[in-house]
């Protein structure tokens, strides 16, 4: 029998051990706030960093890993960028690399990727041993966990305890939504616990509940979440939400697309557009028609042609006609 | 001789090799036709440039007269000096004309067209080699090349003459001329039918009172060639005189060349053919929907409605013709058609045949189409989604399987939240679709466990013998009605989930279909 203003004990239980164990996988601030500050020669900027989480996250759907698999790369993805000084032009590996990583953290076996493809399908320029280094590069320097902390864990327990009470929207879309968020660097300053709390609070602010703002404060109460952080964080997801709902394309200025297409295709395509013609344009002259009744009395000598006449179901009667103008 | 069957000609795989084997060279018909029984020779007469200019004219007619003595080219040894004579006068004939002014006086029309239609108006010799394939095997050229050469140059020359007088020629290049010349299109000479175009395009060009007979000519050409026969070796030819005919149409479009468009140049795309003349085909078809943008709604359903159905190669071509269109298309006229394009477009890209699913593709590579299909990404997104998600998976080709990812990219960087919605219904229609698999699994797993046992149990009930079995089986169903029915009605049960889950699927995928 659950209180209903009460949040399930159990779960409660859950998001606080949580809480405890999110702190070990934050990246860095300061590392952060440096490659926020980076201008995009001198370093890892927040632009390369924010094309790179976009293109995982491309990856991920292509691929049809879970949205743990892309949450769990970003947090690996931002810890090492923010514990090592690495070259801009080492980024695409080891985005990629974490990518690998978490599916194989994440995923069942035979959905993996193997490392070939997904070099291959990410037009990626290093190889298949480059890979493997960094793997084991990273693997050393970062505690891999496969029960890492991160704000999908939260949004999951946050979603099942306020669904077992209220009636909300599937899960799908927060995630969807997390996902967007995640693709800017500035959100991974915010604790997990409270980012997934700002996207809750601003997805359901719609539905103007007495009941989920009680919900959420006391979640707040529990996991000692301030009111001044909430909003700030709030008001940041909004702001990226606006930015995502809009149909505005939105292009990371990141590499062109390679399109390689079958040697038979390439050729059909060269061969193909047909030059403009040597003959030069015949203009139709306004008195062509005029000139045309002197041609329809000739006509009727040369019905018998032997090149046919139009079909005896009668569709020949359209030009004829023309002539009687 | 026996054909090639139409198994080993699909999609253009032609082997060379079987009907290479097959062939038998017979030996080159004629197109002339002995008229004299005894040999004539001819006399060289003096040259033009020597003859004082008072005596030319008449040393001109006289060339031409000799000009019109026909020789037998299969006979390679006979009459070789004669033959060179002519040749010799008749590239004289063309120097003179080119070089010299005034020589066209009136009288001399009449003798100049009697000269040409005397060579080249003939009967074509029957195709050597029935199955002849145009792309693959050698035409049969023209045996007396070497005179007809000349007679189409001097023709040429004829027509573009600074002191050719349409006025004039008008009575001896008539409507039965014309219809001669068109029937030579069908050459299987191409160099004759490259002379016969530039030829037939001056002569558009320079007599109007002709051109109206010329287009309803060629229609009935083509329009005999779509239903009747699908031979014609001249369709290119003549496709591309139309192209300059077609870019030259005054504004408003005639009906009668709108219905030209839809009533024949849009069938002629259901030619087998097609390979040899589309390039010129697609360049007329553009250059209409330049002319009037209107014409592209019915253009593309034409087309869609004509789309081939096995033959890949043809497919290849349709798709090329489509980016045609799109690069010269109006944003307006694009939605009137996207969806019913981008249906078809769809089942293009899931195509096995990786030429096929690659072409499509490639369409995303058009950054004008990328425009266009952006400004419109909630119509076109839903219906190219789910046919790409679902190859992204299983396509056999990785050629393939990269473009898809280009594409997939490109469409989620357009419109991100309908991509992530869809994403999402997508997978949850196919959790839907697995569970129903395994309940219908299920169902009928219990169906057979059903039937075993009630098998058992009439064996069991039996004494062995057919007949008892009979009895024994009316019996037991007379004895232990409850039993027996309650199987029947668990049968009947199942038989029903089972009916009504096919239902389903079937209401599903009707839904789909819409």
């Amino acid at each position: 029998m659950r209180d209903l203003q009460g949040i399930d004990s159990l779960l409660l239980n859950e998001l606080k051990s949580c809480c405890a164990k999110e702190y070990n996988f934050l990246p860095r601030e300061a590392g952060l706030n440096l490659i926020e500050i980076n201008a995009i020669h001198s370093g890892v900027s927040a632009k390369c960093r924010d094309g790179k989480v976009e293109e995982l996250r491309s990856l991920t759907s292509f691929f049809g890993y879970r949205t743990q698999t892309f949450v769990q790369a970003v947090n690996l993805l931002d810890r090492f960028l923010t514990i090592m000084k690495v070259q801009p032009k080492h980024v695409p590996c080891i985005g990629v690399c974490c990518l690998h990583i978490a599916a194989k953290m994440v995923e069942e076996e035979s959905n993996v990727s193997p490392t070939h493809e997904l070099i291959r399908i990410s037009q990626s320029r290093f190889t298949v041993s480059d890979l493997n280094r960094m793997e084991k590069i990273i693997s050393e320097k970062l505690s891999v966990d496969p029960d890492m902390v991160t704000a999908l864990t939260f949004l999951h327990l946050y979603h099942s305890a306020i669904g077992s009470l209220e009636e909300i929207p599937s899960i799908g879309r927060l995630e969807a939504q997390l996902k967007a968020c995640l693709c800017r660097l500035v959100f991974s300053k915010a604790k997990p616990s409270v980012l997934a709390l700002s996207l809750i609070a601003q997805e359901f602010e719609v539905l103007q509940s007495a009941t989920l703002l009680k919900i959420i404060q006391q979640f707040q109460k529990h996991l000692k979440i301030g009111d001044s952080e909430l909003l700030h964080w709030k008001e940041l997801v909004t702001k990226c939400m606006m930015e995502y709902r809009s149909s505005e394309c939105n292009k990371p200025d990141n590499k062109k697309l390679v399109w390689i297409v079958s040697r038979r295709t390439a050729q059909s395509l060269q061969t193909y557009h047909f030059s403009v013609p040597g003959l030069p344009t015949i203009p139709e002259m306004s008195w062509d028609e005029s000139e045309s009744e002197d041609s329809c009395e000739d006509l009727s000598s040369v019905d018998s042609s032997p090149c046919g006449s139009l079909g005896s179901d009668g569709e020949g009667a359209f030009f004829p006609s023309l002539f009687h103008h | 001789m026996s054909a090639v069957s139409a198994s080993e000609k699909v999609d253009g795989f032609t082997r060379k090799s079987v009907r290479k084997a097959q062939k038998q060279r017979k030996s080159q018909s004629s197109s002339q036709f002995r008229t004299q029984n005894t040999p004539i020779e001819l006399s060289p007469l003096p040259q033009l440039k020597d003859a004082p200019s008072t005596d030319q004219q008449e040393l001109f007619c006289q060339k031409l007269q000799q000009c019109c003595t026909l020789f037998d080219f299969l006979d390679s040894v006979g009459d070789l000096k004669s033959k060179e004579v002519k040749r010799a006068a008749l590239n004289e004939l063309v120097d003179y004309l080119s070089t010299n002014r005034g020589v066209l006086v009136e009288n001399a029309y009449p003798e100049i067209t009697n000269m040409i239609s005397t060579n080249i108006f003939r009967a074509l010799p029957p195709s050597d080699n029935p199955d002849f394939d145009p792309e693959e095997d050698e035409p049969t050229l023209e045996a007396a090349w070497p005179h007809i050469q000349l007679v189409y140059e001097f023709l040429l020359r004829f027509l573009e003459n600074p002191d050719f007088q349409p006025s004039i020629a008008k009575r001896f290049i008539d409507q039965k001329f014309v219809l001669q010349l068109l029937e030579l299109f069908d050459s299987e000479d191409p160099r004759e039918r490259d002379f016969l175009k530039t030829i037939l395009h001056r002569i558009y060009g320079k007599f109007l009172g002709l051109r109206a007979f010329i287009r309803k000519q060629i229609n009935n050409i083509f329009l005999k060639f779509i239903y009747e026969t699908e031979h014609f070796n001249g369709v290119a030819e003549l496709l591309e005189i139309l192209g300059s005919i077609i870019n030259g149409f005054a504004l408003p479009l005639k009906a009668e060349h709108k219905q030209f468009l839809m009533k024949v140049l849009i069938p002629l795309h259901t030619a087998k053919a097609l390979s040899l003349f589309h390039a010129q085909l697609a360049y007329c078809v553009v250059q209409f929907l330049e002319k009037d943008p209107s014409l592209t709604e019915p253009v593309i359903r034409g087309l869609l409605k004509f789309w081939p159905k096995t033959c890949s190669q043809k497919e290849v071509m349709f798709l090329g013709e489509i980016e045609e269109i799109l690069d010269v298309i109006e944003p307006s006229q694009f939605k009137k058609i996207q969806e019913p394009l981008f249906k078809q477009i769809s089942k293009c890209v899931s195509n096995p045949h990786f030429q096929v699913a690659e072409r499509a593709l490639y369409f995303w590579n058009n950054e004008y189409i990328l425009s266009l299909i952006e400004e419109n990404i909630d119509k076109i997104l839903p219906i190219m989604f789910s046919s790409l998600y679902k190859i992204s998976k299983e396509h056999w080709n990785q050629t393939i399987v990269a473009l898809i990812y280009n594409v997939l990219k490109t469409l989620m960087e357009m419109n991100c939240p309908l991509f992530d919605e869809l994403t999402a219904s997508y997978k949850t229609q196919k959790q839907r679709e697995m569970i129903k698999e395994q309940e219908r699994d299920e169902l009928w797993k219990k169906l057979e466990e059903l039937q075993v046992s009630r098998t058992s149990e009439i064996q069991n009930n039996s004494h062995g013998f057919p007949a008892a079995l009979n009895n024994n089986n009316s019996n037991n169903n007379n004895n232990d009605p409850q039993e027996s029915s309650g199987d029947v009605e668990a049968t009947a049960v199942i038989m029903e989930d089972l009916h009504q889950d096919a239902t389903d699927t079937a209401c599903e995928s009707v839904s789909c279909a819409k």
